[in-house]
């Protein structure tokens, strides 16, 4: 089975599924938490590499080498933040890049590499960073979740707090006031409980807020330093890609333009003009004849009606290749109908249930199917075919299949090329399932976005 | 006459066969693309062959390219050429060789029989014959100090017939003046374009149409 997309799919990178406040508080905590050492090993072994390498830097050869390590240390760091940082952005990674040097390059300039590439040095710049400011939310965090659990359970340890006026040998008391004693409060043991699970109450209400802006600033500083510039290069180069698939688009269609309206001037050549060039030719010799031989002459009108009515048959079929009456005037179920009324191979028709839709979206529909039964008719040596489409939100899919003997392609120059140019051109997609032997599905994706319900009046 | 047809167009191609033979003539071959037209053509070296420009294998302009390929083979073969649409480069790859005996005539026209037969009769005897339809595209050409912007209306008319290929008399009996008339304008025109004077009918028209393609 060979499916062949005309534009190569593009996946929405999977986002995070947003958890509960319970869980973010320790995915943030843990993150704030495990930060904190590893930002101190960061620090202390860039600065150390850093002053190291400038240090030997007199010494070029020795220097050079210790940066670079440096900034392989920063990014192995880097790298490790950037999957931490996702369950707390809740945003997908962004892969971030790094130029190489290119392949086959000396070794020297493979050792160097890295000191050109930009996102080293902000590697390197966050691993020095990180160190003051994970220090400031490492604490402040770890404050909150002491007081709001120390606070909740005081009760229970309250107990075992020396307050003796006369100590055990060896404890000295130095100023055994609590905090009921500063505010001027009987510091007795209800008063206690009560001031300091107060306290943890509070601590424990705003834990989850406080915990969560200390995850973010410290996710916030790796994700700017870290993603930035990676985030830029990424929107550049999908401006570039959705660019290039416009263009694409365009080209498809001026080109499938370009074929419909030669074919159309052949048929045109070949069809009615001829006919009626020849009926002017007949009804010259008509006249000519009218003198010396009538029957010949009535011979000769009786043709040139012959004639007439053929340019007529043709017209009405070439119009009916343009723009056919029925599509417009009853909508997609009833032109397919009437398409598979007209093939020489029984068609089953399955789309009694689509709403009228925009007039681009039937008539690509339309092609679609007509160009479709057109070569299961000439080639398949199908016995019956089947239609069938429905919409999937704003996507029209429509679906062709017969029992014949398959081998049908997109190869350039045949029907299905056309269609496949036609479709693209207004953004849909042509797959085509065809092994030798068949047999052949044919699907067809063409955007649709329905028409107001004005259309369902109209439609009767 | 003995005459040769190239159409692809069967329906065409029997029209004008029995047109052809109920005017008298005699159609020695029928073909239905460029190379064995040109073959024919040197089989029977008839007094005329009647082209039709689009046929296979290329559809494009086939006959045309024959018509020039019979023309270079036996200079001076009187080749008529059909065409559903009239384009000037068209006819200007046939006039190229300025020998006369050309025709390039809309499909169409094969409807007045009369003026049909005639062409053919014109052709034949070593006039040019263009189609109204490429005169008045070529009079229609503007330049920077047009000298056409000169004539009067009723040379222009006379120049448009000239270069369709009429001599002066069928000129005169066309606009219902006198022979006298059409010389007087044919001077005329001739001064004011600074055309130089001739007598033989066939090189005027080449005057007239070099004139008008400069």
């Amino acid at each position: 089975m060979t499916s062949i997309p005309i534009t190569p799919p593009y996946p929405a990178a999977a986002s995070p599924r947003r958890r509960g406040w319970f869980a973010q508080l320790g995915v943030d905590t843990a993150y704030v938490v495990v930060g904190f050492p590893l930002a101190v090993i960061s620090f202390a072994v860039g600065v150390s590499l850093i002053c190291a390498g400038a240090g030997l830097l007199a010494a070029f050869l020795v220097g050079i080498p210790v940066f670079v390590l440096a900034l392989l240390v920063a990014r192995g760091l880097a790298e490790v933040e950037r999957s931490r940082i996702v369950p707390v952005l809740r945003r997908p990674r962004v892969p971030v890049v790094y130029r190489r040097s290119a392949p086959g390059s000396g070794w020297l300039r493979r050792l160097f590499s890295p000191l050109a590439e930009g996102q080293y040095w902000l590697d390197t710049v966050y691993g020095l960073l990180r160190f003051p400011v994970t220090f400031g939310t490492f604490s402040v965090v770890v404050t909150w979740w002491a007081s709001a659990l120390g606070g909740l359970s005081y009760g229970l340890w309250d107990w075992s707090l020396p307050r003796d006026a006369n100590p055990e040998p060896g404890v000295i008391v130095v100023n055994n006031r609590g905090l009921p004693d500063v505010l001027g409060i009987a510091n007795t043991t209800t008063n206690r409980i009560l001031i300091y699970t107060a306290i943890g109450i509070v601590f424990t209400v705003t834990l989850p807020f406080v915990v969560r802006a200390c995850a973010l600033i410290d996710a916030w500083l790796a994700h700017g330093l870290l993603n930035g510039v990676a985030g830029l290069r990424h929107q550049v180069a999908d401006l570039a890609r959705s660019r290039d698939v416009a263009t694409a688009r365009t080209a498809a269609a001026v080109s499938a333009e370009a074929n419909a309206l030669r074919r159309l001037e052949r048929d045109l050549h070949d069809g009615p003009q001829q006919r009626l060039v020849r009926l002017a030719m007949d009804l010259g010799r008509a006249r000519v004849q009218l003198g010396s031989d009538p029957d010949a002459a009535a011979r000769t009108v009786d043709e040139a009606i012959t004639q007439t009515r053929e340019a007529l048959d043709e017209l009405r079929t070439l119009s009916r290749g343009i723009a056919p009456p029925i599509l417009t005037d009853r909508g997609l179920a009833a032109a397919s109908a009437a398409l598979a009324a007209r093939s020489t191979v029984a068609v089953r028709v399955e789309l009694a249930q689509l709403p009228r839709l925009p007039a681009l979206t039937e008539q690509t529909a339309y092609f679609t199917i007509a160009e479709a039964l057109t070569n299961v008719a000439k080639h398949s040596g199908a016995t019956s075919a089947s239609v069938s489409a429905s919409l999937d939100g704003d996507r029209l899919i429509v679906d062709i299949a017969d029992d014949g003997r398959g081998g049908a392609h997109l190869a350039k120059g045949h029907g299905l090329a056309g269609l496949a140019d036609r479709l693209q051109g207004v953004g849909g997609q042509l797959w085509v399932s065809s092994p030798p032997g068949g047999p052949t599905s044919i699907r067809a994706e063409v955007p649709a976005v329905p028409a107001a319900s004005v259309q369902e009046g109209e439609a009767g | 006459m003995r005459i040769v047809l190239a159409d692809d167009a069967v329906l065409l191609r029997e029209g004008l066969v029995r047109l052809l033979t109920e005017q008298g003539h005699d159609v020695v071959a029928v073909v239905g693309d460029g190379p064995s037209l040109v073959a024919a053509e040197a089989a029977h070296e008839p007094d005329l062959s009647i082209v039709d420009v689009r046929m296979p294998p290329t559809h494009t302009d086939e006959g045309l390219r024959a018509a020039v390929q019979i023309r270079a083979r036996r200079p001076g073969a009187a080749v008529l050429v059909l065409s559903q649409y009239v384009e000037l480069s068209y006819a200007d790859d046939l006039l190229q060789d300025r020998r006369g005996a050309v025709g390039y005539l809309l499909k169409d026209r094969v409807a007045d029989i009369d003026s049909f037969t005639d062409v053919i009769a014109r052709v034949a005897s070593g006039g040019t014959v263009l189609d109204p339809e490429v005169v008045s595209q070529l009079l229609v050409r503007r330049r920077a100090n047009d000298p056409l912007a000169t004539l009067t209306a009723r040379e222009r008319e006379v120049l448009a017939l000239m270069a369709e290929g009429r001599s002066n008399a069928a000129i005169a009996r066309r606009l219902v003046i006198s022979d006298g008339a059409v010389e007087k304008h044919v001077a005329n025109i001739f001064a004011k374009l600074g055309l130089p004077q001739d007598e033989d009918s066939n090189r005027r028209v080449l005057a007239v149409l070099a004139f008008l393609r400069s």
